[in-house]
C-alpha cells in the first residue's frame, strides 16, 4: 500500500473519523464530569450533528478508499464511498438524532443516570459499526463491521437492568448472534478458499469463471446471508427479533428497528450488487451471474418473512411486541425491492426506507411517552386513551394507519412505489401475496385504535400530556408522514439522485 | 489402482490413528488385572488426599484482569508492524501509533476511574466464639 494512497484514504473516511473523536470526547467527559451528566447528551447530539455536515459533504462523490491492490490498473479499496451509501448513513444518522432525543425523554434511560455516558458511547459504537457496514467491499471489513454493531448492541439491549427481560433480550441477542456471525464467518472462509480473495469485486469477477464448484459457492452465500440476514430480522433468522424488542430498553428497540436494519440493508444491496450482477441493462434491470439463483431464494425469504411477521402479529397483546413483528413484516416487504434485481426495485427500498424511519420511530416515540406515565405497553391498557389524551393517540393513530400503507399518509407511498416496481419485472403473483398481507396487517395495527377509540373511557384513564419538547418532536415526525402522502415529489428525486451503487 | 488426493492420504491416518487408540485400549481392558481398592479409586491430586470439590468459584474480577492484559497483549501484536515500518512513514506515522496509544491509555484510565481495577476485598468478619461453638454443635449433629 502506498502512502499517497493512504494519505487519500483518510480523507474519504473523515465522518466515521469524526465520529469517533465524538466517541472519546463522550468517554473523557464521563470521566471529568462525575456528577453532573446533564451535558453528555449535549455532546452526543452535537457530534451526530456535526458528523452529518461531513455525511453529505461525501454526496456525489464515487471512489474507493484503502485500496490494496497497486500492481494492477484497476484497483479495488476496502471501502466504497458513493450516492447509496451517503444516503443510508443519512438514514443512520437521522434516527441516531432522534433516538438521542428519545432517550432525554425516557424515564427507563433518565434512571440510569450514573451510566448515561456508557449508554452514549455505545450508541456510537453502534453508529461506527453501521458506517463502515454500509460502505464495506471487503468481506473482513464486513465482518468487523458487523461484530463492532453486534456488541454494543448486545450491551445496549440489557442496559437499563430494571427488570429481568432486560437481561433475557440481551443474553437471547448475545445466543443468536453469535451463532449467526459463526455461520457467517465460515462462509467467508469458504469464499476465501475458493476465490483466494476476500474483496467483493474481485470475487465477482472470479465467480464469472465457469469452472467454480458451484456447490460451495451456493452453500457459503447462504451462510454469508444467515450473518445479514440476522441484522435485517428476516424469515429464518428473526426469531431473536420479538423477544429482544420486547425486553430491551424502548430508544434501543427503536434504534434496533430502524438503523441497525438499514445498515444491513445497505449490506445486503451492496453484497447482492457487487458480487452476483455482471452488468446493469439499459432499463435498470441487474443481470445475476449465471451461477446461482438468488432471485428465488430472495423471493421465498422476503414471502415468508412478511407472511410470518403480519400472522404472528395478530396474537400479540404487548404493542413493543406487535411492533417487533411488524418490523419483520416491514423487512419482508423491503426485500421484495431488492427481489426485482432494479434500480427501479432499489429506488422503492429507498423511499421506503426514509418513510419507515419517520412512521416507525414516531410509533415508538408514542408508545414510550405513554410507557412513561402508565408504566405499561399492553394494548389492554391503552382503552379509552383516546378520549383522554387526543394528541398522543391522533399520531399514534396517523403512525398505525402508515406502517399498514393506506393513503393519505406516506406508508402509501412507500408501498405503492415497491408493488409498481413489482409488477414492472413482471412478479404479478408477489406483488398480490404482498398486498395479501398489508390487509392482514390491517387488523392488528386498527385493533389498537379501537382499543384506544371504541371503549369508552373511565375515570381511572389517565390524561397524558407530553412535555412541549417532546410533543414539539411528535409533531415533527408526524406531520412529514401527512406531507409525504399526498407531496412525495421530493422522496422520490432524492431517492433517485442516491441509487448510484460504486460497481465495475 | 485408485489413487490418493493429500486429503485422502489425511482421512486414511486419521482412521488408523482411531482404530489404533481403540485397539490398545481393548487389549489393556482385556489382559489387565482388575483389583480396586478405596485409595485406587480416589481422584488424583498428585498424591495428596483430595480436599473439598474441585467445582471452585473463581471470582469474576479475574476475567477483567483478563480482559485488560488482552488488550495490551493486542497492542502489542499491532506496535510490532508499526515499528518495523516506523523509517518509511516518518513523523506520520508516529503520530498515528501515538494517537492508537492515547486511545488505548484512555481505555484503561476509564476503567480505573470507573473503578473496575479494584479488587472486592472481604469484609472481614471477626470469629464471635458463640457463633463458633453453635456451628460446631451442628456440624457434629449432622454427623
Amino acid at each position: 500500500m502506498e502512502l499517497a494512497n493512504l494519505y487519500q484514504s483518510i480523507n474519504l473516511i473523515i465522518p466515521e473519523i469524526v465520529l469517533s473523536i465524538a466517541l472519546i470526547v463522550l468517554v473523557i467527559a464521563d470521566l471529568i464530569f462525575h456528577t453532573n451528566k446533564k451535558i453528555i447528551p449535549f455532546i452526543a447530539g452535537t457530534g451526530i450533528l456535526v458528523t452529518a455536515i461531513f455525511v453529505i459533504n461525501q454526496f456525489n462523490y464515487i471512489g474507493f478508499a484503502f485500496s490494496t491492490a497497486t500492481h494492477t490498473a484497476r484497483s479495488f479499496g476496502m471501502l466504497a464511498v458513493d450516492s447509496f451509501g451517503v444516503f443510508f448513513k443519512l438514514i443512520v444518522i437521522v434516527s441516531s438524532f432522534i433516538i438521542v432525543l428519545l432517550s432525554l425523554a425516557s424515564d427507563e434511560i433518565q434512571k440510569t443516570t450514573d451510566r448515561i455516558g456508557e449508554y452514549y458511547a455505545l450508541i456510537y459504537g453502534m453508529i461506527l459499526g453501521m458506517f463502515f457496514m454500509i460502505t464495506a467491499t471487503d468481506l473482513i471489513l464486513i465482518y468487523l463491521s458487523l461484530e463492532l454493531l453486534s456488541l454494543s448492541s448486545y450491551v445496549l439491549a440489557g442496559f437499563t437492568k430494571l427488570r429481568d427481560r432486560n437481561s433475557e433480550a440481551s443474553l437471547k441477542y448475545l445466543l443468536y448472534g453469535a451463532v449467526s456471525s459463526g455461520l457467517m464467518l465460515f462462509g467467508i472462509s469458504l469464499v476465501y478458499g475458493l476465490t483466494g480473495s476476500t474483496n467483493l469485486y474481485i470475487i465477482n469477477t472470479l465467480i464469472q469463471n465457469p469452472h467454480i464448484n458451484l456447490f460451495t459457492l451456493s452453500f457459503a452465500t447462504i451462510l454469508i446471508f444467515a450473518g445479514i440476514g440476522y441484522k435485517i430480522s428476516s424469515a429464518p433468522f428473526h426469531f431473536w427479533t420479538p423477544d429482544v424488542y420486547e425486553g430491551a430498553p424502548i430508544t434501543i428497540t427503536a434504534f434496533l428497528s430502524v438503523a441497525s436494519k438499514a445498515a444491513g440493508f445497505a449490506l445486503l444491496i451492496r453484497f447482492v450488487k457487487t458480487v452476483f450482477v455482471s452488468y446493469e441493462t439499459n432499463e435498470g434491470f441487474w443481470s445475476l451471474i449465471e451461477v446461482f439463483d438468488w432471485q428465488s431464494i430472495l423471493v421465498v425469504i422476503s414471502i415468508l418473512t412478511m407472511t410470518l411477521g403480519n400472522f404472528s402479529a395478530l396474537w400479540q397483546n404487548n404493542l413493543k411486541r406487535m411492533l417487533a413483528y411488524s418490523s419483520i413484516a416491514h423487512a419482508g416487504y423491503m426485500l421484495l425491492g431488492l427481489v426485482v434485481l432494479s434500480n427501479q426495485g432499489l429506488i422503492a427500498i429507498l423511499i421506503y426506507f426514509m418513510i419507515y424511519l419517520l412512521m416507525n420511530l414516531g410509533a415508538f416515540l408514542v408508545v414510550m411517552l405513554i410507557a412513561n406515565k402508565i408504566n405499561s405497553e399492553e394494548i389492554d391498557d391503552y382503552n379509552g386513551l383516546g378520549f383522554t389524551s387526543p394528541l398522543l393517540s391522533v399520531s399514534l393513530a396517523i403512525f398505525l394507519i402508515s406502517l399498514t400503507g393506506l393513503p393519505p399518509t406516506a406508508g402509501f407511498i412507500g408501498k405503492l412505489y415497491l408493488f409498481i416496481a413489482l409488477v414492472d419485472a413482471k412478479m404479478i403473483a408477489v406483488a398480490i401475496i404482498a398486498l395479501l398481507n398489508s390487509v392482514v396487517s390491517l387488523y392488528y395495527y386498527v385493533r389498537v385504535l379501537k382499543h384506544m377509540y371504541l371503549v369508552k373511557a373511565t375515570a381511572s384513564t389517565p390524561s397524558i400530556i407530553p412535555s412541549t419538547s417532546n410533543a414539539i418532536l411528535l409533531l415533527v415526525l408526524v406531520v412529514p408522514v401527512l406531507i409525504f402522502g399526498v407531496y412525495f415529489q421530493p422522496l422520490v428525486e432524492f431517492a433517485k439522485d442516491c441509487i448510484v451503487i460504486l460497481g465495475i | 489402482m485408485v489413487m490418493l488426493t493429500e486429503f485422502g492420504k489425511i482421512l486414511i491416518f486419521i482412521i488408523l490413528a482411531i482404530v489404533f487408540v481403540v485397539i490398545t485400549l481393548f487389549l489393556n481392558k482385556l489382559i489387565r488385572p482388575n483389583r480396586p481398592t478405596y485409595e485406587k479409586k480416589k481422584v488424583y491430586e498428585c498424591g495428596e488426599n483430595p480436599e473439598g470439590s474441585p467445582w471452585v468459584k473463581f471470582n469474576i474480577r479475574f476475567y477483567v484482569v483478563a480482559l485488560i492484559f488482552l488488550i495490551f497483549d493486542v497492542e502489542v501484536v499491532l506496535l510490532f508492524p508499526w515499528a518495523l515500518t516506523y523509517k518509511e512513514f516518518g513523523v506520520y506515522g508516529f503520530v498515528v501509533g501515538i494517537i492508537f496509544l492515547l486511545i488505548l491509555a484512555l481505555g484503561m484510565a476509564y476503567e480505573w476511574r470507573k473503578g473496575d481495577l479494584e479488587w472486592a476485598r472481604p469484609e472481614p468478619k471477626p470469629p464471635i466464639l458463640d457463633d463458633l461453638l453453635n456451628s460446631n454443635k451442628s456440624e457434629e449433629r449432622k454427623k
